[in-house]
């Protein structure tokens, strides 16, 4: 049996023309020699910058390039940092705990051209190989050290349990966070195994590969022997949601062997839709950062979770998980988790999260069970209340409904409330009864398919500036697309608030919003030049609930946003707003 | 005059009590401040005397029989405000 572990170092060996990557769009492969070359070229830029015996911050959207990169400061004696985004915010905070920055970041060292052998140095069981962090669903993210043993022991189950044998791995999921870390490129490389060439952005894309590599193998025999034999998709609970039915899919049941989901909870609504569409049932991966894998399940065939090989589960008085697991820092001792389970036969049932208490007015509240009472009424899809820091603590509400019942205005917001508040006051004390609301048509999540801390603090910004339109949620539409739907608050700063008068929001106002919006959400860049064409087509109101369209388009000066404010009257606003280059661009054209 | 001070009052309950779903047309001069009505609590109480306090100079105890009567409405808190503000 071939060994498959990160300590083996399996991509020192192996034939020269063994391809570790596989280009589906070209049908081309990416050789062990030229991944041999790249991390050569990693390693002069980094003995470049420092000695060996440093801790990198590493990101990379390229699967083949973050992989030369990572083996490459190994060999060398280093660790990277992995930070879960590349948010100026994210990268900054880590800048102080790493010798620099490399990849596809700003500052961030790339790849020397250099044809020099690649050095192979000692990898070390209890050598920490990556630092990761949550997605911080619940506060503050956190940092979590993995050691090669560690994660060794859990790729050594997944070779076990769905041998990869030379099919093409496709990711639709960040490699910077655990699962994608694992599956999408570790697994690959001990594996032996061709990751895809590129990160699947889009189901278009996926649609396209599957029917390239079906093609493929019916190609001729020389063409072949390159080809991967199948491909495994490591997808999340966002993509897998919205699978298009309308592309064509017909390559999918033929080529794809497995088809993974981590991050979050699939719904069985999803994993339904899912199977529908592929051809192949969903095995879900159920962990987290700390924990790892913990078991798996394909809904298909229950709802039971069944525990990973090596990994023991049981419950306690308070039905809470209690996790023993060789993927721990401590494999030998039992650690308590934050979610609770239903033991069956020999697996288990999620029941949800661990009752997450606060105070509030010096009364004790289970926010879980705010949640549930909320959840509870006919109009509600789901919700979420969380603590707000004002007036010593006042709850927010995070409540997903039928679209029908949306509120559109001031005054059905207000009934909205109303009615929600008048049913909760049955159970409830007044003073823990929300009092501020978002209103939300699809549930927010990020990447992960999580409601992080993030997204929850999005939600509620406006509270602290009074200049901001409330934020309900943003759709991607495509690359340089996306549709924010808002609410203009009723304490905005901008709405003249004489009582005889009408408070409207001044059109100046809502093309601020939308430039703001399409900085925020489509990385627009550049100084602000100029308007075109924009119309003021009726009033906007205090209350009233709005779409903002927002799309980019390059020109040769800068950009172009196209935007549009709509509402269920119709258009409010609309136009072109024009940006220049930014400095640094501006100097990127000069030196090219 | 009346309507200016009420005006003034509703703003004040808006601004204070941070109310982002309510507008000063919102409040019914008559309805209830508390429970039903605008649906204030007893934090709010305690957030409102101080602001009482700090604007117009009055101050109530925290809870008593007569505190209560004075924030039953808009109206019967502008009456307390009326008389009792030190300007």
């Amino acid at each position: 049996m071939t060994d498959n572990t990160l300590l083996s170092a399996p991509w020192r060996h192996g034939m020269p023309m063994h391809s570790v990557a596989w280009h589906a769009d070209t049908g081309t492969a990416v050789t062990l020699n030229e991944l041999h070359a790249r991390i050569a070229a990693w390693q002069t830029t980094l003995d470049g910058l420092a000695a060996p015996g440093q801790r990198w911050l590493l990101h990379h959207r390229d699967p083949f390039d973050f992989a030369a990169a990572l083996i490459a400061l190994w060999e060398r004696g280093d660790s990277a940092v992995l930070p879960a985004d590349d948010r100026p915010e994210t990268l900054t905070a880590l800048d102080a705990q790493t010798a620099g920055r490399l990849g596809d970041v700003a500052d961030g060292h790339l790849p020397d051209h250099g044809g020099a052998k690649p050095r192979w140095g000692s990898l070390v069981a209890g050598r920490v190989a990556v630092s990761l962090y949550t997605s911080g669903s619940s506060g503050e993210p956190k940092r979590i050290d993995k050691t090669f043993a560690q994660l060794d022991a859990e790729l050594a189950t997944h070779a076990e349990l769905w041998p990869l044998e030379g099919r093409l791995t496709i990711s639709q999921v960040s490699h910077q966070h655990i699962y994608g870390l694992l599956f999408a490129i570790l697994r690959p490389l001990c594996e032996g195994a061709p990751l895809a060439g590129a990160t699947c952005r889009y189901p278009e894309t996926l649609a396209n590969w599957l029917m390239r590599l079906a093609d493929a193998r019916q190609g001729d025999s020389q063409v072949q022997a390159q080809v991967p034999p199948g491909a495994v998709l490591i997808s999340a609970p966002p993509p897998l949601e919205h699978l298009p039915t309308e592309l064509d899919w017909r390559a999918a049941p033929s080529v794809l062997a497995r088809v993974y989901s981590s991050g979050a909870a699939l719904s069985q609504a999803a994993s339904e839709h899912a199977y529908g569409v592929l051809g192949v049932a969903v095995s879900e991966i159920y962990g987290s950062s700390e924990t790892g894998g913990i078991a798996w399940r394909q809904q298909q065939r229950g709802e039971c979770w069944t525990p990973l090989p090596g990994i023991e589960v049981r419950d306690d008085d308070h039905g809470c998980l209690w996790l023993r697991s060789p993927y721990l820092p401590s494999p030998g001792i039992w650690e308590r988790q934050a979610d609770r389970i239903a033991l069956e036969g020999d697996g288990f049932r999620l029941l949800g999260r661990v009752d997450r208490i606060i105070k509030v007015g010096g009364k004790r509240l289970s926010l879980t069970g705010m949640d549930r009472a909320l959840a509870a009424h006919p109009e509600v899809l789901q919700a979420r209340t969380l603590a707000l820091p004002r007036h010593d603590t006042r709850l927010g509400a995070i409540v997903q409904l039928r679209a029908e019942h949306l509120p559109v205005d001031h005054a059905s917001r207000r009934e909205m409330i109303a009615a929600l508040r008048s049913k909760l006051l049955g159970a409830f004390e007044p003073t823990v009864i929300p009092r501020y609301w978002r209103f939300v048509e699809s549930w927010p999540t990020n990447a992960q398919g999580k409601l992080s801390a993030e997204l929850m603090a999005r939600l509620f910004r406006d509270l602290d500036d009074r200049r901001q339109p409330r934020w309900l949620g943003v759709e991607r539409l495509g690359d340089r697309q996306c549709r924010v739907t808002l609410e203009v608050p009723e304490r905005l700063t901008y709405l003249p608030g004489h009582f005889d008068s009408r408070p409207v929001v001044p059109g100046v106002v809502m093309v601020q919003w939308a430039c703001e919006l399409a900085r925020e959400h489509l990385e627009l860049v550049g100084e602000f030049q100029r308007l075109e064409r924009v119309k003021f087509a009726r009033l906007l109101l205090p209350g009233e609930r709005v779409t903002l369209t927002l799309a980019i388009t390059p020109v040769a000066q800068g950009a172009r946003l196209d935007f549009s404010l709509d509402g269920r009257h119709g258009a409010y606003a609309s136009g072109k707003a024009l940006f220049g280059h930014s400095a640094d661009e501006r100097e990127a054209v000069h030196v090219e | 005059m009346a309507n200016a001070l009420e005006l003034e009052l509703k703003h004040l309950i808006i601004d204070t009590l941070e109310l982002e779903d309510v507008t000063p047309d919102d409040i019914d001069p008559d309805e209830p401040l508390f429970v039903e009505g605008l649906g204030l609590d007893s934090i709010d109480a305690l957030e409102l005397g101080l602001a009482l306090q700090k604007t117009y100079g009055i101050k109530l105890e925290a809870d008593s029989e007569e505190s209560r009567r004075h924030f039953a409405n808009l109206k019967s808190l502008a009456a307390l405000v009326e008389a009792r503000r030190v300007d």
